[in-house]
C-alpha cells in the first residue's frame, strides 16, 4: 500500500540534493521520467480502481471524418474524450500554435456528454482558440498526424499486411498533440473545481488522461481507414506493434515560462522527486526482489534507449554518452549491491562519479523503480494551491530580505549584467495568438515589452535597490516607494518555503537553451523519446509500451513494465 | 449527420458579437493581470489586479468590469499620484487624483502584521479609491491573515468580509464606480448572508477593453520573429 501523505515530511532532509545542483539548466535538460511522473500516476490509479473504458460513439465516415466519444468510468465518476475527426489538406498542417485546423481535435468532458453536449462542442472545439467551451470541459486539444506513419499503417493494413516495425520505430506515434489545454483555459473548468476529487489530486492528470485516450483514438481510426479501403482484405494493428506506438507531442516555446510562472508547482514537483531519491538511497538493504525490479527497468530503459532518435546534435551527443553510461550501467548492476550498508546510495554515489549528467539523471529513475511501497504516496504532494496568490510578507525587514537574496540567490548576484552576452535575449509575447517568444536584444523591437521571466536580472536589480535601503524598513514601506519590485519580492521570499522553485541559471544569456525547461516539465508529465527539433522546440512521446483503454490488460504486452 | 470541417472556413466562434460571455477564473485572472500591466501597473502589482479581479468575478460581482472601467480612468497617471501616503489610521492620496484600489489593496495587504493600519482601533480611513470594489479581495486576504472579520464603509454602507472570506452585507455604493472615502476596521457584521453566488458571464464591452489594454503588453510580429518561433523541418512528416 503506497504512503498517501498530505504533505512532504522529509525523512532524511539531509540526503537531498542542493537546489543549487538540481535547479541548473543542463541538469533540468537532463530530466528523465520517473514512476512520480504524471502519465504514471495516472496509470496506476486506473488499473488499482479497476477503471472501465467504452466506446459509445463512433461515427466516422469513409474518409474518416466524424466524430467518437471514450468515456473512462472510475469509481466515483465518468470522463469522457470527445473526438472530432477531419480531413485536413497538407498545406494546413502546421504544429505552430498559429495553424487554424488540424488533423483531429478533443475535448475532456466532465461525465457522460448528450448529443445536445456533443452538437455544442462540434460548434467549438474543432476551432480550439477561436472556440469556447464550458465549465463542463477539462481539457482542449488537438492533433496532428505523422504523415509518413500514419500513411503507411493505413496502406498495410488495408492490404491485410502489419506495418514495418522500423518504420514504427522510427516515429514512435501515429499523431502527435500540438496543444492540450487545461486549467480554465477557453471557458474550460478551473482547476479548483476539480481538485478536490482523488483522481485530480496529482498535477495534470485531466490533461493525462485525455492524451492517453487519445491514443487509443489514433489506433481505431487506423484501423477504421484501412477497412475503409480494403474491405474485408483489411487486418487489425499486431497488438506488439501497437503497444510501440505513443502518442506524440510537440512544443515550442509556449510551455518553457511555465515552470517560471509557477515556482511553487515546480518546487513541489521537484521536492517530491528529491525525497524519493533520498529515501530509496536511505535503504539499508537491497532484497532480491528489489535487484531483480531493478535490473528488469534497467532492460525496458535500454529498448527504450535503442528506440530513441534524434538528429539535433545536441541531443545526438547527449545519446551516446547516455550510451557509454549505459554500458558502465550494465557492469555495475551486475555486481550490485556491493556495499554491505546502503547499497543504493553506494550505486548513487557511483553513478555521480562515473555517469554523465544525463545518465545520472536515467539512474535516479531506475533506482526509484523498485519502491513504490516508499514513493508512490509522494505523487499527492505534486500539486499547488495557487489561486489565492502568495501573499508577501509586508512585516519582514528589508535586512531579512536582503538576507533571503544572499542566500538563495547568490547564483543570480553572481552575474554581470552590463555585459551583453548576460543579457542578451528578452522574452516577449507577440500579437499573433499571445504566443511566447525569444528576442535577440540587439537586433529585434520590442524589449521594452520584456516579459517578467528574467528573473537573475530582477533578483539583482532589487539587491542594489536594497543596499541603498535602510535595515528596519518594512518590506511594506520599501514597496510603497519602489512597485517596481513587487514581482521579485513576492518571489524571493517563496523561496525560503520552497527551495525547488527557482530555475538557478539566467534566462536571458545568449547561450541558454530553451529545450531544457521544456524537458525538465515533460519528463515529469512522463515523456520519453525527447527530440529537439531546435533549441526553441522539441517532439516527445507519451504512453509508448503501455496498454491501451480498450484492450484488456493481459492482452497488451506492457513493454516498459509500466501500470 | 452533416460532418463538421473547418478547413477553409473562416474562423469564427459559436458565441455571437452581444452575447456576454462565461468566463473561467483562469482566464479572468490572466487577461486582468495582463491588462493591468498595459495600463502600466508594475509586473506585482498587475499580479494583484488579476487576483483581484478573479476573486470578486469568482463571488459574483464585476471585477473585470470594475477592472476595465478603473484602468481606463488610471492609464497613464503617475505611481506618486495614486499610491496611498501612508500614516497611522490615515492613508490619504498626494493629489486630487482618487487612489488607485489596487495599490489601497495591496497596501493594506502588505501591512496587515504592522500598526499602521489601526484596524483594531478606529478604523483606517483613506482618501478617496476609485472603483473600490477592487479593494474586498484584499480585504478578505488581511482578514483570513489576521483571522478577524472585517467591515469597510463607504458612503454609509456597510460591507463585511469574514475570516474565512465570506461577503456580508450591501455592496451598493461599492459597486457604484465613483471614488468614494473608506473606513475599513476590524468588526462582524450582524446580518444574514445571502446565498452564495455564481460567477456572472463577462460583458463583451468589458473583454474588448481589457484585451486593448493586455495587447499593449504584446509586440507585433516581424518576419524575424515568426522565422524564429517553430521548428527548424517541416511538421508535414
Amino acid at each position: 500500500m503506497p504512503l498517501q501523505e498530505l504533505d512532504i515530511k522529509p525523512m532524511h532532509n539531509g540526503n537531498w540534493r542542493s537546489p543549487a545542483e538540481v535547479m541548473r539548466l543542463t541538469r533540468m535538460g537532463s530530466a528523465h521520467p520517473t514512476r512520480l511522473s504524471f502519465l504514471r500516476v495516472l496509470l496506476r490509479r486506473i488499473q488499482d480502481e479497476g477503471w472501465q473504458f467504452t466506446r459509445p460513439v463512433w461515427d466516422l465516415d469513409d474518409r474518416g471524418v466524424g466524430r467518437a466519444v471514450y468515456c473512462a468510468i472510475g469509481p466515483e465518476r465518468t470522463y469522457s474524450l470527445v473526438a472530432f475527426a477531419h480531413d485536413l489538406p497538407e498545406d494546413m498542417r502546421s504544429d505552430r500554435v498559429i495553424a487554424t485546423a488540424w488533423d483531429a481535435t478533443f475535448a475532456l468532458f466532465d461525465g457522460v456528454p448528450t448529443p445536445e453536449d456533443l452538437d455544442r462542442l462540434e460548434k467549438n472545439v474543432p476551432y480550439q482558440e477561436a472556440g469556447r467551451v464550458s465549465i463542463k470541459e477539462l481539457s482542449l486539444s488537438r492533433a496532428n498526424r505523422s504523415v509518413r506513419l500514419f500513411n503507411h499503417v493505413v496502406e498495410r493494413l488495408s492490404c491485410g499486411e502489419q506495418p514495418d516495425v522500423e518504420e514504427i520505430e522510427a516515429v514512435g506515434y501515429l499523431m502527435r498533440t500540438t496543444a492540450v489545454y487545461g486549467a480554465g483555459k477557453f471557458g474550460a473548468a478551473d482547476h479548483e473545481v476539480i481538485r478536490d476529487r482523488a483522481e485530480f489530486k496529482a498535477p495534470f492528470q485531466a490533461e493525462m488522461l485525455s492524451v492517453w485516450l487519445t491514443r487509443q483514438f489514433c489506433a481505431d481510426i487506423v484501423e477504421h481507414l484501412a477497412v475503409s479501403k480494403g474491405g474485408d482484405r483489411a487486418t487489425r494493428l499486431a497488438p506488439d506493434l501497437k503497444a510501440r506506438l505513443g502518442v506524440g507531442n510537440s512544443t515550442g516555446l509556449g510551455m518553457a515560462p511555465f515552470i517560471i510562472r509557477h515556482p511553487v508547482l515546480l518546487n513541489n514537483w521537484v521536492m517530491a522527486r528529491e525525497e524519493a531519491l533520498a529515501r530509496v538511497r536511505n535503504l539499508d538493504e537491497a532484497d532480491q526482489e528489489a535487484i531483480s525490479s531493478l535490473h528488469k527497468a534497467f532492460a525496458e530503459a535500454k529498448v527504450n534507449l535503442s528506440q530513441w532518435r534524434s538528429e539535433h546534435a545536441l541531443q545526438v551527443a547527449k545519446l551516446d554518452d547516455l550510451k557509454q553510461d549505459f554500458k558502465l550501467l550494465q557492469e555495475k548492476l551486475q555486481a550490485f549491491p556491493e556495499a554491505t550498508q546502503k547499497p543504493w546510495d553506494d550505486l548513487w554515489c557511483w553513478g555521480q562519479k562515473a555517469l554523465s549528467v544525463e545518465g545520472q539523471e536515467a539512474l535516479l529513475s531506475l533506482i526509484l523503480e523498485p519502491h513504490g511501497d516508499l514513493v508512490d504516496g509522494l505523487a499527492d504532494c505534486m500539486s499547488a494551491e495557487e489561486s489565492g496568490s502568495y501573499r508577501i510578507n509586508g512585516a519582514m525587514e528589508t535586512a531579512h530580505l536582503r538576507n533571503l537574496l544572499e542566500q538563495h540567490y547568490g547564483w543570480a548576484l553572481s552575474i554581470d549584467f552590463t555585459k551583453s552576452e548576460n543579457a542578451a535575449r528578452f522574452w516577449y509575447v507577440s500579437e499573433e495568438k499571445l504566443e511566447p517568444r525569444l528576442g535577440e536584444r540587439e537586433l529585434d523591437d520590442g524589449s521594452e515589452l520584456e516579459q517578467p521571466l528574467c528573473i537573475a536580472r530582477l533578483a539583482s536589480e532589487l539587491y542594489i535597490r536594497l543596499s541603498e535601503t535602510q535595515d528596519d524598513e518594512s518590506v511594506a514601506a520599501f514597496l510603497l516607494r519602489f512597485p517596481e519590485h513587487r514581482f521579485i519580492v513576492r518571489r524571493v521570499q517563496l523561496v525560503d518555503t520552497y527551495p525547488f522553485a527557482e530555475v538557478q541559471d539566467n534566462l536571458i544569456a545568449d547561450d541558454m537553451l530553451p529545450i531544457d525547461l521544456m524537458r525538465c516539465k515533460l519528463a515529469f508529465f512522463g515523456a520519453t523519446h525527447f527530440d529537439p527539433r531546435s533549441d526553441k522546440w522539441v517532439r516527445i512521446c507519451l504512453f509508448q509500451g503501455d496498454p491501451y483503454p480498450l484492450d484488456p490488460a493481459e492482452t497488451t504486452e506492457n513493454v516498459h513494465g509500466k501500470a | 449527420m452533416e460532418k463538421h470541417n473547418p478547413v477553409g472556413e473562416v474562423v469564427t466562434t459559436s458565441v455571437s458579437r452581444t452575447d456576454p460571455v462565461q468566463m473561467s477564473k483562469n482566464e479572468v485572472s490572466a487577461l486582468c493581470f495582463k491588462a493591468a500591466r498595459g495600463a502600466g501597473m508594475s509586473w506585482g502589482l498587475a499580479e494583484e489586479a488579476g487576483f483581484a479581479a478573479a476573486w470578486l468575478h469568482a463571488q459574483g460581482f464585476d471585477g473585470p468590469g470594475n477592472l476595465a472601467s478603473h484602468l481606463n480612468f488610471a492609464t497613464g497617471m503617475a505611481w506618486r499620484d495614486i499610491c496611498p501616503q501612508v500614516r497611522p489610521g490615515q492613508w490619504s492620496a498626494s493629489s486630487s487624483v482618487p487612489l488607485c484600489p489596487v495599490a489601497v489593496g495591496a497596501t493594506l495587504a502588505d501591512h496587515a502584521g504592522l500598526p499602521e493600519t489601526r484596524l483594531a482601533e478606529a478604523g483606517l480611513m483613506t482618501g478617496p479609491v476609485s472603483h473600490p470594489l477592487l479593494v474586498l479581495p484584499f480585504l478578505a486576504a488581511v482578514a483570513q491573515a489576521i483571522g478577524k472579520d472585517l467591515s469597510v464603509t463607504c458612503l454609509g454602507q456597510k460591507t463585511g468580509v469574514t475570516a474565512d472570506g465570506r461577503v456580508l452585507g450591501e455592496v451598493v455604493a461599492l459597486s457604484a464606480g465613483e471614488a468614494c472615502e473608506l473606513n475599513i476596521r476590524i468588526e462582524t457584521l450582524e446580518v444574514d448572508r445571502p446565498a452564495p453566488r455564481e460567477a456572472l458571464p463577462v460583458d463583451l464591452d468589458t473583454i474588448e477593453q481589457l484585451n486593448i489594454f493586455a495587447l499593449r503588453t504584446t509586440v507585433p510580429p516581424s518576419e524575424r520573429s515568426r522565422a524564429g518561433a517553430g521548428s527548424l523541418a517541416s511538421d508535414n512528416d
